[in-house]
């Protein structure tokens, strides 16, 4: 197994960095086993408490009258938001030609997907007969009676499904060429599995012509599908006439906080990943510090749009909407609005200055704090709205049940566990584009120095 | 492709030189195997542009279209007024068109992709070899009939760190 003491070299040659890149994918040790372990445990809990639900009945989650959206939408809102983070990285970057994407975005990718299969659970888990979820679908039935294409929860339906097939097909195409250098060095039934996903990569400049248009078109298409998704997500909220909820800033808000948490949680897993795997010669500090930079820019959109939903409850001079932001920040859910206004505003500040910025264990921490309070973002837009709307009489308190808190926790190693796979059985990195890099660092190296230029 | 003559390169720089050389001598049908995506071979190659755009705008337009049917066409073949909206609301129509537009352009690109490489294979290339995914570029002459001698001259004359005659 790779691990933090792996020798890497400061500045890795092409062949270099297929073995480094490569080694972790190999035959996993005990911690490996042990970590994955846990993850399916807490599998086990969501699946548990989610069949358990099925039998019993939906009523077995807290969500009642008037707060019928509860962990359950803010878990999925979550997810979603988390998965802006990979096409972000890969596509936006790439078509600005931000040469620092290339270590990174593999992960973030893998995020990306993991996240939607982790979010396109919580419909499902909410409708409760969840055997009845084709109903959202589009299908010629015998009644004739199509979805409601006016109403922003089929939009959802659309834009998180082609947003998982975007993702994975985006995923997919840049994985090619490194399915094709896995091939070439694995033996037996490995070499068959991964020569079956490289399709007979064979590097031949008429793929790479194709390869490269193809994928700048992906690029293209997936940057404003991922401006799509959480805008429509939002309109889930904004198209209704909840106070709280019918905003015309949502769109762009969700899509800053979206990229915040994603960003976020790219940092919180790819600093243990870098020491667990030995590559800290092609994610250096400057990668982070460059996301670091994207998190404290948005945590300023996220802060400033805080603060224009309350300004805009004021100057709508409409008393049941002062009311809903007044109870936010002071009723019985304050303590979730503080903790979202610390975690979000507050602790992103400290990466004003470089220290922080270069700092991985600060880094990491900070981090979490950004995506617990990106968590309690959701969950005080969702429930503080519904459980505080027009008529006292219909207002009242919402509490999550066992059964929810399991599949929240449940939802994390869901995802853990999915990413653990990937870890180990596909390159962390993209490596051609690695060496695409190196190969001009190399080249221009050789011209500038006069040296051999050893590839 | 399976006989003629076989180059390997350490270096870009080498290749890029090479393929110049080997133009000049009148071998247009060269094939290149890169370890690296290389806008300067196909430079080199005089490759310009690539059909999968054209595939990638049908997709568009196919899916924007299918976007068109499935809203307005299922709304008019069961008229049933829902919010006050018209039967075919086009604001809320254009989201359903987007995603579609966005869905089938990414799936007819992957198909260009695998029709225009004429992939997947099972068996690789003769000429190809693993140390073309690691750090060596080839260049592969193919010879019909007499000529392999001048062709392999002519390999041996670049930077080729090793040169293989086939077929």
């Amino acid at each position: 197994m790779a691990t933090a003491e792996a020798k890497v070299p400061a500045h890795p040659t092409l062949a270099e960095a297929n073995r480094d890149i490569t080694r972790p994918i190999a035959m996993p040790d005990k911690r490996f086993y042990l970590v994955l372990g846990v993850a399916a445990a807490g599998l086990a809990l969501m699946f548990g408490a989610w069949f358990y639900q099925i039998g019993a009945g939906i009523g077995v989650a807290g969500i009642t009258h008037p707060v019928f959206w509860g962990v359950y939408i803010t878990t999925f809102v979550f997810w979603v938001g988390i998965a802006h983070s990979g096409t972000l990285i890969s596509a936006i970057l790439y078509l600005f030609r931000s040469g620092w994407r290339t270590t990174i975005n593999r992960t973030a990718e893998a995020m990306t997907i993991f996240a939607v299969m982790t979010a396109g659970l919580f419909p499902l888990i909410h409708l409760g007969r969840v055997w009845y979820f084709y109903y959202l679908m589009p299908y010629p039935s015998q009644r004739q009676i199509w979805p409601d294409f006016r109403s922003p929860l089929v939009m959802d339906v659309f834009a998180v499904s082609t947003y998982l097939t975007i993702s994975a097909l985006f995923w997919y195409t840049g994985l090619i060429p490194d399915f094709a250098i896995l091939r070439d060095r694995a033996k037996g039934w490995m070499y068959k599995i991964y020569g079956a996903f490289s399709l007979g990569w064979q590097g031949t400049v008429s793929e790479w012509r194709h390869y490269r248009r193809i994928y700048l078109y992906m690029a293209g298409i997936a940057t404003p599908l991922v401006l799509s998704v959480h805008s429509v997500v939002s309109w889930d909220f904004a198209l209704s006439i909840v106070p709280g909820w019918h905003s015309t800033i949502f769109a762009p808000y969700f899509v800053a906080g979206a990229i915040f948490s994603g960003v976020a949680l790219v940092i919180t897993i790819m600093i243990p990943l870098r020491w667990a795997f030995g590559l800290e010669a092609y994610i250096t500090e400057n990668h982070f510090e460059n996301m670091a930079k994207l998190v404290l820019l948005t945590s300023l959109i996220v802060g400033f749009s805080y603060g224009t939903e309350f300004f805009l409850a004021y100057y709508s001079a409409d008393p049941i909407e002062i009311e809903s932001f007044r109870w936010r920040a002071m009723g019985a859910y304050a303590l979730p609005f503080w903790v979202m206004v610390f975690c979000n505003v507050v602790v992103p500040q400290a990466l004003w200055f470089k220290k922080v910025r270069t700092s991985l264990p600060a880094l990491f921490a900070l981090t979490i704090f950004v995506n617990i309070g990106m968590w309690y973002e959701r969950f005080v837009i969702i429930v503080t709205s519904l459980a505080h709307e027009y008529e006292p009489g219909g207002w009242g308190l919402y509490t999550p049940s066992w059964v929810e808190m399991s599949i929240l926790v449940g939802s994390f190693c869901w995802f853990f566990f999915w990413f653990l796979l990937f870890s180990r059985s596909l390159p962390v990195i993209s490596i051609a584009e690695v060496k695409e890099h190196l190969a001009h660092e190399h080249s221009h190296a050789e011209h500038g120095d006069g040296g051999d230029g050893h590839e | 492709m399976s006989s003629g003559v076989l180059g390997q390169y350490d270096t870009l720089h080498g290749t890029l030189d090479a393929i110049a050389r080997l133009r000049d001598a009148g071998h247009r049908d060269i094939e290149v195997f890169s370890p690296i995506p290389s806008p300067e071979i196909e430079e080199a190659m005089d490759i310009h542009s690539s059909p999968v755009r054209v595939w990638a705008l049908t997709g568009a337009i196919t899916g924007c279209t299918l976007g068109v049917l499935l809203t307005a066409g299922t709304s008019l073949a069961y008229p049933l007024v829902t919010q006050g909206k018209p039967l075919v609301s086009l604001p809320p129509f254009v989201v359903f068109m987007f995603e579609l537009t966005v869905l089938l352009t990414g799936i007819f690109g992957l198909v260009a992709l695998l029709v225009h490489t004429r992939r997947p294979v099972i068996n690789l290339d003769p000429a190809y070899r693993t140390s073309f995914s690691v750090d060596r570029w080839g260049i592969f002459v193919p010879v019909n009939g007499e000529g392999h001698a001048a062709a392999e001259a002519l390999v041996r004359e670049t930077a080729a760190v090793d040169v293989e005659v086939q077929g």
